[in-house]
């Protein structure tokens, strides 16, 4: 139960407090007036009993209170309505930050194991229902049993037999509702598994919206998408149609109450065991007491419902974080010491051990899979050593906080996303607090300033969503000026120069030369000219350093580089050749 | 059907009425189960009201009290309820199967509708802002078809029906009861018409766009995010957007806080409304039994009367939610697609040309840069290789972009065969062209399937010898599941170069006639460099190849090399022919020559020291 509650709030229990007070006070007031009313009866009663006239004077009074009531019932009700939406807007703003922050401490590595589109949905959508359990399922599922717990408490004090008979199947639809909960959870995760999966196909068809035109797929991948939202219908018809009647009989069951207090009233009052006033207490309340039990009834599946997602929600905030210690040492010298890492038990990198002097450049080279983006996604932390260690100037990295271990290090990816905003916003990614001289700076070395000042607004054009309105070489650029800006001592380039335009290629390399200089750096090279000159060039192949030295050293043995080597020297001399010139070429 | 929205707009609850005529049947139907479960649920206050008058009628002779009447009043309250509570339960089946149906076919046709538009809609929008649409504002709709149509019959039919008893028995009581009745209905309408209210809801579904719309960035975005030590609070947009969602919803309850209070208080205080009246009938007449019996019907029933009623308490402030989000869903649907031709025509041969062609990004929308096209002309003869290079910006991708219609020419025209590619409907069009883009787009499915996509016919061996031939077979057959191995769930992560491969052997199983190659070879790993170029030159065989690359060394031997700047074309020609013109072309190969030449050297770093 309090993993429930502790959930259903993401995290937030006290936030139910006010809008269940609330929500109590609120169906307390209602009930006054039901009472209030009883008096008036007793007033027509006395009439209709004695013959006499009727005491209007007393029913002015009681009119007179009830108008009062009116006030008070105002007052508490909108008092109760700011506590409930504030509390629960409040409290769901500050779970989406905690999430979205939680998500970015998590190790990179979780990113590409999950589907974005469930992430999002979780982050969105998910919480929507959290906001609607603590405004309005969760108080209303509180007064719904407490209030009904007050009335059979106090009427038990008027009439016991008649309060037992008016609840004694209370019980039995509860225990109803709670035997069927496991079928009932079943359902809402299925439920909430095809909604998940329909909101995931959503967002793959939208995003590959290009591939699917290009491909003609509108037909298979929509096919793929149809059936998701199909299925999302059909859940959704299941869960109504097999709730529905559990709810139903356990709200016929509660209501036969009313039934059961007019048959052991009526022999009460035949035997004369009871009097009609208070008779007329039982059946009036009859109609009226189980009103709020029955909204909880209907509403209880919602409520099952958004447990179930603040499970998921709770799910990602319990993630364990990687184990992060103190500050930065000094130096910036990196080591690999017998390092193993493997994606689902398949080895990545087996018992690596090298080091990576500062200032410096070490070039990884080897065949796809060999594990070269591994070992740079290892020194930032994306994932962990699962044995060894790797060490920055001495110290292990998983005693470093990863948020100051990735200040010391800037990252220039193969695949670049830009954010849906100014491109001037975008390069200050790498520097938030820098001014516009030093975020122009940065651009003109990297080569952006002249293409940036010819847009329509210059560095405050919007950039389309992922930056799909810029190049290929001009998001490598603008990626290139964002870690200029940043300016860490470790500098990581992952095939960095890949999609470069030939016109500004030795612009770029100047750039990053500007960006190297003076920093450790590691880097990920197709051609093997490039990084002719490192100070250390690392061959791996399967999970292993085969070789390390220097180019002259190694091009002259007779190991994986030299091999390595001359398919390249083939390879430059490619060029693409129409099917005619292929043939008279034979 | 479609055509419905456009021709005669409609908007509120007009608009939500027509999309629920789509299942006027099963609704009609939920409707008068819902009439009947609602008047059968009002049962349990009449039973009270026959009890509560014998007893008064035999208060002065308890003995002759009829207790069989009152017991048998007891069992028909439970029959009724029960038969209530079945009806409830059939109309609630009705109206959720209708809702259902109808959010599942707006779907669908939302979806069909989204691949219709030309890309150019897909660069404007955020894919969050879409699929909120997609997700919310319809599933919005079920609210208004499930619940608030049976809710509101109800909510109607019962006041009405009781009201109309109770003037029979005394219309100034009657009265009594009506006036918070109908003050209550007029609250909720002034929370669906208020501009205020309008306006916020606005403000609403727009924060709630924005919100949606960063949040995909913002997970999309993470590499960044973590790298750049960017947090939540400092990824500010996204931030601002949460705590702005926060803010514009509390306006709205603010907004609404009399208008909602009012109504309920109202609706549970009818006895306040009654009981004054009552007292003022009885004064004149304190010795009018049967009076005091209708007093009586009124104090017990007149609580039952506000049941139904405040279901709607919400409805006002729903309605408003559900019509904003589907004005948004018909923007959607009022977009235009892609225009077909009316008598598609096939073309004879594969050679593509360019006559004049113009082109700018029409939208004026400052995200969208408006690179245009001048005057374009050139022809790619098929069996041929032409290259397009240029300067970043100058217009290569666009030109690539126009042939498969991502988006149409502003003036003069593209043809394939001779054919206008405007006349020669899409399906046809994209089954000539193949595409090998810079950024691959894998989905979250098996290796194999994100290959098949070439063709989709294609057998398992076609897969397999696809893939060999773009050098992707060994990769795969290393991941822990082979061609079976899901992408995107599980951990599996490909290289940029794997990625590309996977798009290659895609085009391969194609076959198509004309082939694109947009910076194809860029993620190319140096061990397979040459194994993707054999793959690539046996593609490239007896077809139509237009590609845009940026080592000038690759294209130097292609039959056509077309330099394109600022959206102009500035030269083409043979490698040889160009570098004689001392042109851009020229000045690109001397830059590209240098560029060949560097190195990342220690020396470089010492310099910088």
């Amino acid at each position: 139960m309090r993993k429930i509650l502790y959930n259903i709030t993401s995290g937030e229990p006290r936030s139910l407090i006010k809008p269940s007070v609330a929500c109590l006070l609120d169906g307390l007031c209602k009930l006054v007036p039901a009472v209030l009313i009883l008096e008036i009866f007793n007033v027509i009663f006395a009439h209709f009993r004695t013959g006499l006239s009727l005491d209007i004077k007393r029913m002015w009074a009681v009119a007179g209170i009830l108008i009062g009531w009116v006030i008070i019932q105002y007052i508490v009700y909108a008092w109760s309505y700011d506590k409930t939406y504030y509390v629960a807007y409040e409290a769901s703003a500050r779970g989406r930050t905690a999430l979205a922050e939680r998500l970015r401490r998590l190790p990179l590595g979780f990113f590409s194991s999950r589907d974005p589109g469930d992430l999002t949905t979780m982050l969105l959508g998910d919480y929507t229902l959290v906001e609607s359990s603590i405004s309005h399922h969760f108080p209303q599922l509180v007064s719904g049993l407490v209030l009904p717990c007050i009335a059979f408490l106090c009427l038990l004090f008027v009439h016991w037999q008649l309060a037992l008979a008016m609840f004694v199947a209370l019980p039995v639809s509860i225990l109803i509702i709670y035997l069927t909960n496991s079928f009932q959870v079943r359902l809402s995760r299925s439920h909430i598994k095809a909604k998940v999966d329909a909101a995931s196909r959503l967002q793959e068809y939208l995003l590959g919206m290009k591939e699917i035109k290009a491909h003609n797929l509108s037909g298979t991948r929509f096919e793929r998408l149809r059936e998701s939202f199909h299925r999302l219908m059909r859940e959704s018809i299941k869960i109504e149609g097999a709730m529905g009647p559990i709810m139903m009989g356990a709200i016929g069951l509660m209501r036969a109450g009313l039934t059961l207090v007019i048959f052991t009233g009526a022999y009460l009052l035949a035997g004369g065991a009871l009097t009609f006033p208070v008779f007329l207490i039982f059946i009036l309340l009859g109609t009226r007491v189980y009103e709020p039990l029955q909204i909880v009834m209907v509403n209880y599946a919602e409520i099952k419902y958004a447990t179930i997602s603040a499970d998921r929600i709770m799910e990602i905030q319990q993630q364990p974080l990687p184990p992060s210690g103190g500050g930065l040492p000094e130096g910036n010298r990196l080591e690999f010491e017998n390092v193993t890492f493997a994606y689902d038990d398949h080895n990545v990198l087996e018992n690596v051990s090298f080091s990576i002097e500062p200032r410096t450049v070490t070039a990884l080279v080897g065949p796809s899979g060999s594990g070269k983006s591994t070992v740079t996604r290892l020194i930032a932390r994306f994932w962990d050593v699962q044995g060894g260690c790797i060490r920055l100037d001495g110290r292990d990295i998983r005693d470093i906080d990863p948020e100051k271990l990735l200040s010391r290090i800037s990252i220039v990816f193969q695949d670049v996303y830009l954010f849906k905003d100014t491109i001037g916003n975008n390069i200050r990614v790498g520097r938030f607090d820098a001014s516009q001289e030093e975020m122009e700076k940065a651009a003109r070395q990297a080569c952006c300033h002249d293409f940036i000042t010819a847009l329509p607004e210059g560095y405050n054009t919007m950039v389309g969503e992922g930056g799909c309105t810029l190049s290929g070489g001009e998001k490598q650029r603008i990626s290139i000026a964002r870690a200029l800006l940043k300016d860490a001592p470790i500098v990581l380039l992952d095939e960095a120069t890949a999609s470069l335009d030939p016109e500004n290629e030795i612009n770029v390399q100047r750039a990053i030369n500007a960006l190297v200089a003076d920093k450790t750096v590691v880097i990920i090279a197709h051609r093997l000219k490039t990084v002719k000159g490192a100070d250390n060039i690392i061959v791996l192949d399967n999970a292993g350093v085969v070789e390390q030295g220097r180019h002259e050293d190694l091009v002259s043995g007779q190991g994986l580089y030299q091999q390595l080597w001359d398919l390249q020297q083939q390879s430059a001399g490619w060029r693409m050749k129409a099917a005619s010139l292929l043939k008279n070429a034979r | 059907m479609k055509d419905n929205a456009i021709n005669k707009p409609r908007s509120g609850i007009g608009r939500l009425v027509e999309i629920a005529q789509e299942q006027r049947i099963l609704l009609l139907v939920a409707i008068l189960l819902s009439i009947v479960a609602t008047l059968l649920q009002f049962s349990p206050f009449v039973a009270v009201y026959v009890i509560v008058a014998e007893l008064l009628k035999n208060a002065a002779t308890p003995s002759s009290i009829d207790y069989n009447l009152i017991r048998q009043w007891g069992i028909l309250a439970l029959l009724f309820l029960a038969g209530a509570l079945v009806f409830l339960y059939a109309g609630n089946m009705c109206s959720h199967i209708a809702a259902f149906r109808i959010l599942y076919h707006m779907r669908v046709r939302l979806s069909q509708h989204l691949a219709k538009l030309p890309m150019g809609y897909f660069n404007r929008q955020s894919t969050g802002a879409i699929k909120k649409n997609l997700e919310l504002s319809v599933e919005k709709i079920e609210n208004f078809i499930a619940h608030h149509i049976p809710d509101l019959v109800g909510a109607i039919v019962l006041p009405v029906v009781m009201l109309v008893v109770m003037f029979v028995l005394d219309w100034r009581l009657a009265l009594a009861g009506a006036v918070p009745i109908v003050l209550s209905y007029l609250f909720q309408m002034f929370v669906f018409y208020s501009e205020k209210g309008r306006t916020q809801m606005e403000a609403w579904l727009k924060i709630q766009e924005n919100m949606n719309a960063e949040g995909v960035e913002y997970i999309r975005g993470m590499p960044a995010v973590k790298v750049f030590g960017l947090t939540v609070r400092n990824f500010l947009r996204f931030n601002r957007s949460i705590k702005e969602y926060r803010d514009v919803t509390l306006g709205i309850t603010r907004t609404y806080k009399h208008a909602y209070t009012s109504f309920f208080v109202l609706l549970s205080s009818l006895l306040a409304f009654i009981v004054p009246v009552a007292i003022l009938l009885f004064s004149g007449q304190p010795g009018n039994q049967a009076l005091g019996l209708t007093v009586i019907v009124f104090l017990v029933m007149a609580p039952g009367l506000s049941i139904p009623v405040l279901k709607l308490m919400y409805l006002g402030g729903n309605l408003r939610q559900i019509t904003t989000g589907t004005d948004s869903i018909d923007k959607i649907l009022a977009q235009e697609p892609v225009p077909e031709p009316q008598t598609p025509e096939t073309p004879e041969g594969c050679s593509v040309s360019f006559e004049n062609v113009s082109f700018s990004y029409s939208d004026t929308d400052a995200s969208t840069r408006t690179e245009a096209l001048t005057a374009v002309s050139f022809e790619a003869r098929a069996g041929e290789i032409t290259a397009l290079v240029g300067p970043s910006g100058s217009g290569k991708s666009t030109i690539a972009n126009l042939i498969p219609r991502f988006w149409d020419v502003g003036s003069g025209s593209i043809k394939i065969g001779g054919v206008d590619v405007r006349v020669i409907g899409t399906e046809k069009l994209m089954g000539m062209v193949s595409f090998v883009f810079q950024d691959v787009h894998l989905f979250y499915d098996t290796i194999e399937e994100n290959i098949r996509m070439g063709n989709k016919g294609a057998s398992r061996e076609d897969v397999i010898a696809a893939a060999r031939a773009a050098c992707c077979h060994e990769f795969i057959v290393r991941l822990p599941e082979g061609y079976q191995t899901k992408i995107g769930e599980g951990g599996t992560y490909l290289s940029g170069g794997e990625a590309q491969r996977l798009a290659i052997a895609r085009s391969i199983l194609k076959n198509a006639p004309i082939l694109v190659l947009d910076e194809a070879t860029a993620f190319a790993d140096p061990e397979n460099e040459v194994k993707i170029q054999q793959g690539l030159s046996s593609l490239m065989q007896y077809k139509t190849v237009i590609v845009i690359a940026h080592r000038l060394s690759t294209i130097r031997e292609a039959n056509n090399i077309v330099v394109v700047d600022n959206g102009r074309i500035v030269g083409q020609g043979t490698h040889d022919k160009l570098l004689l013109e001392d042109g851009l072309y020229r000045r690109m190969w001397e830059a590209h020559i240098n560029a060949s030449a560097w190195e990342l050297t220690a020396d470089e770093l010492r310099k910088g020291v």
